[in-house]
């Protein structure tokens, strides 16, 4: 800064002084100020808030647990706990019930990305996926809630069967159990599946369609053949989304689920109220090894790059 | 030969309506077997509306087509006998060259062994052997096409329809590609219908050409006779470079010759038929005018128009030369460049247009 301050001050560049402001922004934007800083503020964020809170959460998971807290040390006490207990099976099941969640949403949201895609006229097409953002207008923590008098014993679910005569004893078997779970996680995370599978279709040409009806190509072959090929790395980074979520979020299953439908995120949650902070760790790095094995098997299979680059 | 045995397409009255726009109007049409057929007009003229219709990707809103007389319009695009090349490069992404010419056969059903020795005779004959293992995004586009049309060669169509197939190349290699296409299509011996909007590729690949536009059929015929003797005043201003003159019909006279009042001048045209008294005009191409000084007279055989010299444009091979009628109409003279013996002008100089009488063509429509 020295430099341009004697430049400012005797004004010579341009043989006379110049307008102070230009001179500050000039100074602060220019290619030695903070302008070439700039260029680094996204790695500066992405330490500070990823890869620090990630290896704290790492090293943390091998601390020892006191009364309120824990010490430095290192010990696979946590893991051990983790995986010897009922919170082992707890986690794979609902690593099976987050994949569940995943199928349905697949075959619920994306023929909805596909027929936006296909049937909406272009000018529109945007403003009805944005439809799909309402739901997000309100709470989750209502949306989920306002399943339980929709889902429960003599909720609206039951009472319409009842009433249609489809059933005559209410079904008990939805509300806290595990289904219910999955109920509530495809409900929250459809809208996912649908911009994922939205932006994946861009991948997929228009005129593919007319090709395959030439070809003779039925409606089933032009959707496994060609679609899900080309769509694949969209579908794929929204079922890992879904699927991370099914397992972490603490939020759907401890309103929905019963005692047998508790996630990762939950039995993380409970470690905290316990007081286990090492453990409550320990399941966190379990979840996030998790992830990024699924990332590094999806790369490795579809380049998931590809769907950041603009389509030809 | 029964003569509807040598027609493959025919259309009947085929109309189709997009809520109140109308894309086509009743077009008739017989495209023969064996015919390389284009589709020639102006973007939006409804060429590429008739060709969708053909292949069964567009429903048609009134009318009939026959390919080799049996209806269609009721099947979908795979069960005709056509297949379609498009104008984008509408491979598929993911697979490779032998993928996507095998993906047809693999829906019939064929083995593996059969697919492979089609595949490989369809590329030898779009020149493409040794690429089976390339992706379409390894290719040039090309041969991009070529292996869409090694595509729908495989299937044994009867008919192949281009939907602009060369529109996406560039200049140099669109001539090369309408040379190969046109050798191609002699050596399958099958139906080409070709949509282009570019004149010269129409021209340089057709054995007949039918002119659309605004929805309509305006005129069909092979090349040489649309580009040297248009019927309508629209096939004269669309082919080539032609001067337009409007004007009525002012004498018949028993030589076979009609004159036109243009207005500024009286014009003779060589006609068969003619009332007096109606709507004509009269179109001369370009390079069938030549310019001289207005004190110089033309020949026996020739018309004239005087006129205003305005500028010269060099063209390369071709100089064109634009001069402006007393109307305001402005005249364009195309000539060989570098001809010595043409005479210099100067803006503003009077010239005279002259033709002979025999280019001119009178067209009442």
């Amino acid at each position: 800064m020295a430099g341009s301050d004697w430049r400012d001050r005797y004004g010579t560049e341009g043989g006379g002084p110049r307008p102070a402001s230009l001179g500050v922004m000039a100074r602060v934007f220019s290619e030695d100020g903070l302008g070439k800083w700039a260029l680094y503020a996204p790695t500066v964020f992405v330490i500070l808030f990823f890869i620090v809170p990630t290896a704290l959460t790492v090293v943390w998971s091998f601390f020892e647990r006191t009364m309120f807290w824990m010490e430095p040390g290192f010990t696979l006490f946590s893991y051990v706990n983790f995986f010897t207990s009922a919170r082992f099976e707890n986690f794979l099941f609902s690593m099976l019930h987050s994949s569940v969640s995943v199928v349905v949403s697949f075959v619920v949201g994306f023929p909805i990305a596909v027929f936006v895609r296909r049937h909406v006229p272009t000018v529109a097409q945007h403003r009805v996926i944005l439809l799909f953002i309402l739901p997000f207008m309100v709470s989750e923590i209502i949306r989920t809630f306002m399943l339980r008098p929709v889902l429960g014993r003599n909720g609206l679910v039951n009472t319409f069967l009842t009433d249609l005569g489809v059933i005559s004893e209410p079904i008990t078997q939805i509300l806290f159990t595990p289904t219910g779970v999955i109920i509530g996680e495809v409900l929250s995370f459809l809208p996912f599946i649908v911009f994922s599978g939205f932006l994946a279709m861009e991948a997929v040409p228009k005129y593919i369609f007319e090709v395959c009806q030439d070809l003779g190509a039925s409606r089933w072959r032009t959707f496994w053949d060609i679609i899900v090929p080309l769509a694949a790395p969209g579908i794929f980074a929204g079922s890992v989304f879904i699927f991370v979520n099914g397992i972490g979020v603490a939020l759907i299953p401890s309103i929905l689920g019963g005692p047998g439908a508790v996630n990762a995120g939950l039995i993380a949650t409970q470690a905290i109220i316990a007081l286990d902070i090492p453990l409550a760790m320990a399941v966190s790095a379990i979840m996030m090894v998790t992830l990024f094995g699924l990332l590094a098997i999806g790369h490795r299979l579809f380049n998931l790059t590809k769907i950041l680059e603009p389509q030809a | 030969m029964n003569e509807t045995k040598d027609i493959a397409i025919e259309v009947v009255g085929l109309s189709k309506s997009y809520g109140p726009v109308r894309a086509l109007r009743s077009v008739d049409i017989a495209i023969g077997r064996n015919e390389y057929f284009v589709l020639l007009g102006p973007s939006g003229g409804g060429k590429t509306t008739l060709l969708r219709m053909i292949g069964g990707f567009t429903k048609p809103t009134a009318g009939r087509i026959l390919l080799h007389g049996v209806d269609v319009a009721h099947l979908p695009p795979d069960k005709r006998p056509t297949c379609m090349v498009f104008q984008s490069y509408a491979l598929f992404p993911h697979m490779t060259v032998a993928g996507n010419v095998g993906y047809g056969l693999k829906l019939k059903g064929m083995s593996k062994a059969e697919i492979q020795v089609r595949l490989d005779a369809v590329l030898e004959m779009v020149g493409l052997n040794g690429y089976q293992a390339r992706m379409p995004w390894e290719l040039s586009g090309g041969q991009q096409q070529r292996v869409q049309l090694a595509r729908a060669l495989v299937l044994e169509p009867e008919i192949l329809l281009l939907d602009e197939p060369l529109a996406a190349l560039d200049e140099q290699l669109r001539k090369d590609m309408c040379i190969w296409l046109k050798h191609l299509q002699e050596r399958v011996g099958i139906t080409f219908i070709h949509v282009t909007h570019n004149q010269e590729e129409a021209m340089s690949v057709a054995d007949r050409i039918a002119l659309i536009a605004d929805g309509e059929l305006v005129e069909c015929g092979d090349a040489r006779q649309v580009y040297r003797t248009p019927a309508r005043r629209f096939t004269a201003s669309f082919m080539g470079e032609s001067n337009l003159l409007d004007g009525t019909v002012a004498e018949v006279s028993g030589d076979g010759t009609v004159t036109v009042d243009v207005g500024i001048a009286r014009v003779a045209v060589p006609s068969a038929d003619a009332t007096a008294g109606i709507q004509a005009a009269v179109s001369v191409r370009s390079e069938a005018m030549r310019l001289i000084p207005r004190d110089q007279a033309q020949g026996a055989d020739e018309q004239a128009l005087d006129a205003i010299y305005q500028e010269e444009i060099y063209l390369g091979l071709m100089t064109r030369q634009i001069m402006a009628l007393p109307n305001g109409q402005t005249i364009s003279v195309r000539s060989v460049s570098d001809d010595d013996e043409a005479p210099a002008f100067q803006a503003g100089d009077a010239v005279r247009v002259v033709w002979k009488t025999a280019a001119g063509r009178l067209h009442l429509s």
